[in-house]
């Protein structure tokens, strides 16, 4: 059974290279958000395995949006995709709870291995 | 950008992140010489709103950003509406592998605000250049990193006009 991924990222390129990149593996991009917002809106309806957050979106950002997820679901697991990936990113994200950083541009072995460090 | 290092090693920096970006993101490999883009150009720009009172700004020639927006897409033709979406994610990674860099140079946290893309020609008003990358490719077409900073005499205004 595959894992179920929810992309959160207001560029379309990223789930396509998401969905390009998993191709072939365990996880499935089952759900799509452009933003933040919409992110907590569709979380619980989604009931993904896995959230990719990008930072820097319209309206709230990625680091607002999964404080709020995870605040009404502790258990979920996110992983920030950001190209932000500097120290002080990488902090504030730990902080709020984030189970992993993937710095853009991705590569696929990259994605694969935080994504199962955050499922473990 | 206006921190303690050189405007080389800004160039660099700028040229690295670029060239990396642009290869992983678009398997495109551009290369600096001095051939500017031609006519049918589109911009991409970003301001710094935290950190750094700069912009960058990325001219390029309309087939080139096609061509990178193709191969990122995996598809055969693009439309206006993905030229655009290719071309803001495309700069908005640019400017996080800079701002990371900087970080590590710097130690100032910087943010940038979300990537604004024109048809044609775009020069922030209220800005000066400060120095220019260009590059082409093996189609000879070409594209220009712009780093402006802050006019001596105009207030630090994000405004500016297509041209």
């Amino acid at each position: 059974m595959s894992r179920r991924v929810m992309v959160v990222d207001d560029s379309r390129l990223v789930r396509v290279q998401l969905e390009d990149a998993l191709k072939g593996t365990d996880y499935e991009v089952t759900a799509y958000c452009r933003s933040g917002e919409e992110a907590i809106e569709q979380y619980a309806a989604a009931a993904p395995d896995l959230v990719t957050m990008d930072i820097i979106m319209q309206g709230m950002d990625g680091l607002d949006a999964a404080e709020a997820i995870l605040k009404d679901h502790p258990d979920a697991r996110i992983v920030m995709v950001s190209s932000l990936a500097y120290d002080d990113t990488f902090e504030r994200a730990k902080a709020i709870g984030a189970r992993g950083f993937v710095d853009k541009p991705f590569h696929r072995e990259q994605l694969l291995k935080v994504f199962g460090e955050a499922l473990s | 950008m206006n921190t303690a290092i050189t405007q080389e090693e800004l160039a660099q920096i700028l040229d690295q992140a670029l060239q990396e970006v642009t290869e992983c993101t678009a398997g495109v490999r551009l290369h600096q010489g001095d051939q500017p883009p031609g006519e049918d150009l589109c911009t991409v720009h970003i301001t710094f709103d935290k950190g750094f009172s700069t912009s960058l700004t990325l001219c390029a020639d309309k087939a080139l950003l096609a061509r990178m927006a193709r191969n990122s897409f995996h598809e055969d033709a693009v439309t206006a509406e993905d030229l655009e979406e290719f071309s803001k994610e495309y700069l908005n990674v640019l400017c996080g592998k800079v701002t990371g860099a900087m970080f590590r140079a710097t130690k100032i946290p910087a943010h940038f605000g979300q990537p604004v893309f024109y048809h044609g020609r775009y020069e922030p008003e209220g800005q000066e250049v400060q120095f220019i990358l260009t590059y082409s490719d093996e189609h000879r077409e070409g594209a220009q990193l712009i780093h402006h900073v802050p006019s001596a005499n105009s207030p630090d205004e994000n405004t500016g006009g297509v041209i």
